[in-house]
């Protein structure tokens, strides 16, 4: 092997314009497809964690507006979730498959005061677990707890964005104090993160405070909750068709209406989001296949003329021992070599380049009103797509060889050496 | 038997119309000796100099080479005899150019996968004898036609084989180098016994050996003992 190795590396010298015109074509195919599949990747990763906010795997249910006319009513009826919908929720027959009902909001805007300074708020009512369904971080302070729910106790967790219009200087020290929220005093438990773009405005309060001062009626918004022991989309969908069935029951919307009550359930979302990947992937692959291709073809055009340039050492060679085999195993080597090394400096090029598209479009956001979205999150290519790409290469090196190979280890010794 | 026996040899080359080349030659060729094939060009001494190489093959007859039947190989099989039992030397050198000369020696037995440094080191060994060594590390282009074609000897001797070809070996070079590179196969052949077989149409080469066998058109003519040396007035000079 080494001898080869010694035998190629000679030809490759001698012809080193070549050899690297051959090999760009190569680089430059494997550098966009290392590229393209680095900017894909950070595409889906920041698709995926801006929808990480929103979801996690758990299914949330709201009432929507239905889409058609049933049971007498006509269509674009409000449909109004409430404490029966709660109820069946937490009803015994669900045991074991809807694990904990984490949250039930419900809110009203509301107008924030504290020693004549005014902010804008969102008032709802959360359950303590909706800071982990939201991913909230806390910067001061803590979240709701059950104690807070249990003893209906008049607290409120404000924004960073309230903290700094209503206590300017040192948000901070609003902890604590009594704020007022229309007519009623809350007592300022907890600041939670947000940055500057960020608009989110809600000011989370317990749940059955909400309830007992604000709305004495038994609507609910959105009943959100964990399930257990359902593994695939068949057991999801199944699930979902029974539970959202008997709701759609419950509040005379059609049982095809997919809008009367609006449901996001993570488990299968997350399920499309790895199905839109894998396909914006494949794209990627085939899109950069196709470029290395041309580039393959160009490694097997200029080793088509070097053979037709070399027939007469390819005679010599023959004529004093070479076997067919030793002829072809020597270009298909040479054409994989050259295949292997520049692209291997191609697919480092497009490392190189995936970095920098990390240290710039990564770094720069968009901001949407509420949040901000990053564009990418760390484009780059794993060590398995690395490895891909590199047994790639030697096929496409052995591809390449192949014609060439051929034709030189077909050379007759004498009509080669008779070609002065 | 016969180092070399060929038995009514017939070849026809077939482009668009047939040419009978060889027309049931019938040659022996003993260990040792130092032999030429004369004739003008068109006679078939090529064709049959490619028999004898195993570069080709022949249609009708049989060619012993040191007992072995040569007939119907597989190009495998051609290029393992080749390397094995016969050393060429060219009009033209034929040398690798991007080798240096002690590379180019050293292929034969690359192809018999003989360890890089014992192969290295017998290829040193007869560019020693070629006095050459001054010159292992140069490339062709960097040699005269004589030092190339003693290179081309160097690397035709290296497997030691049963025969020697050379077709025209001096026909790039000028007259002393001719008389020098012929020489050194005579010493080659006195000294070390090694069979040779010159083609040329030259009779001053042709001379220099000690049996000149005429062929024309395809048939083997005289047969002229030439132990004397002097079956063209003993001049090498053109």
């Amino acid at each position: 092997m080494r001898e080869l190795f010694h035998e190629i590396g000679s030809t490759l010298r001698q012809n080193k314009l070549r050899t690297a015109l051959t090999g760009l074509a190569v680089s430059w195919g494997i550098f966009l497809l290392i590229t393209l599949l680095g900017a894909g990747n950070g595409l889906m990763n920041s698709l995926r964690g801006n929808m990480d906010q929103y979801v996690s795997q758990s299914i949330s249910v709201e009432g929507w507006r239905t889409s058609k006319p049933y049971a007498g009513y006509k269509e674009n009826r409000r449909i109004q979730l409430d404490q029966r919908d709660l109820d069946y929720t937490n009803g015994t027959q669900w045991k074991g498959t809807i694990g904990n009902v984490i949250s039930a909001t419900a809110s009203s805007s509301v107008k924030l005061m504290l020693e004549g300074r005014y902010a804008d708020g969102w008032l709802q009512g959360q359950m303590p677990f909706q800071q982990e369904q939201d991913k909230l971080q806390m910067a001061a302070g803590r979240f709701l707890n059950d104690q807070d729910i249990r003893e209906q106790r008049k607290v409120m967790v404000v924004s960073m964005a309230h903290a700094n219009i209503l206590s300017p200087g040192n948000p901070k020290a609003l902890i604590g104090r009594w704020i007022n929220a229309g007519q009623i005093a809350f007592r300022v438990v907890g600041i939670y993160h947000t940055n500057e773009q960020d608009f989110r405005r809600s000011c989370p309060i317990p749940y059955s405070t909400y309830k007992k001062i604000y709305d004495r009626s038994d609507k609910v918004e959105t009943i959100t909750f964990t399930v257990d022991g359902l593994n695939s989309l068949e057991e999801h969908e199944a699930f979902q068709e029974e539970y959202v069935g008997t709701l759609r029951r419950m509040h005379d919307v059609a049982p095809d209406d997919k809008r009367g009550i609006w449901v996001m359930n993570g488990y299968t979302e997350n399920l499309q989001m790895n199905e839109a990947a894998g396909m914006l992937s494949t794209a990627l692959w085939i899109l950069g296949m196709l470029t290395l291709i041309s580039g393959i073809v160009g490694v097997s055009n200029i080793m088509l003329i070097t053979v037709k340039e070399r027939t007469r050492e390819f005679g010599i060679r023959k004529a004093i021992g070479a076997k067919p085999g030793n002829i072809l195993s020597l270009i298909i080597t040479e054409s994989v070599v050259i295949t292997a090394l520049f692209g291997y400096l191609g697919m480092l090029m497009g490392m190189l380049a995936c970095q920098l598209l990390d240290k710039t479009v990564g770094q720069r956001g968009v901001n949407i009103g509420f949040e901000t979205i990053h564009m990418m999150v760390n484009p780059s290519v794993d060590v398995n797509t690395a490895l891909n790409a590199t047994l790639l290469l030697i096929v496409a090196g052995t591809f390449a060889g192949m014609v060439p190979a051929w034709k030189a280890a077909r050379v007759k010794p004498i009509e080669a050496l008779r070609a002065e | 038997m016969a180092l070399i026996d060929l038995k009514g040899i017939n070849k026809t080359y077939d482009n668009g119309q047939p040419l009978h080349v060889l027309k049931g030659i019938d040659l022996s060729i003993g260990r040792g000796e130092f032999v030429s094939i004369m004739g003008a060009s068109g006679s078939g001494k090529s064709t049959l100099l490619n028999i004898l190489g195993i570069l080709d093959n022949y249609d009708s007859g049989s060619y012993h080479l040191d007992g072995t039947l040569i007939k119907d190989l597989t190009e495998k099989q051609a290029a393992d005899y080749r390397n094995r039992m016969i050393g060429f030397i060219f009009q033209s050198f034929n040398l690798i150019g991007f080798k240096t000369a002690v590379e180019n020696v050293e292929l034969p037995l690359y192809y018999q996968g003989v360890a890089r440094k014992k192969r290295h080191d017998l290829a040193m060994e007869y560019l020693d004898k070629m006095g050459l060594t001054a010159w292992a590390h140069h490339f062709p282009n960097e040699m005269s036609g004589g030092q190339k074609q003693r290179v081309a000897i160097a690397r035709a001797l290296i497997t030691r084989p049963r025969i020697i070809l050379a077709d025209e070996p001096t026909g790039a070079l000028d007259s002393k180098t001719s008389v020098e590179v012929m020489g050194l196969l005579k010493q080659l052949n006195k000294e070390d016994g090694i069979t040779i077989i010159v083609v040329t149409h030259e009779g001053g080469v042709a001379n220099e050996t000690d049996k000149i066998i005429h062929i024309k058109d395809g048939m083997i003519g005289e047969i002229e003992e030439n132990t004397r040396h002097d079956a063209w007035g003993g001049s090498i000079i053109k």
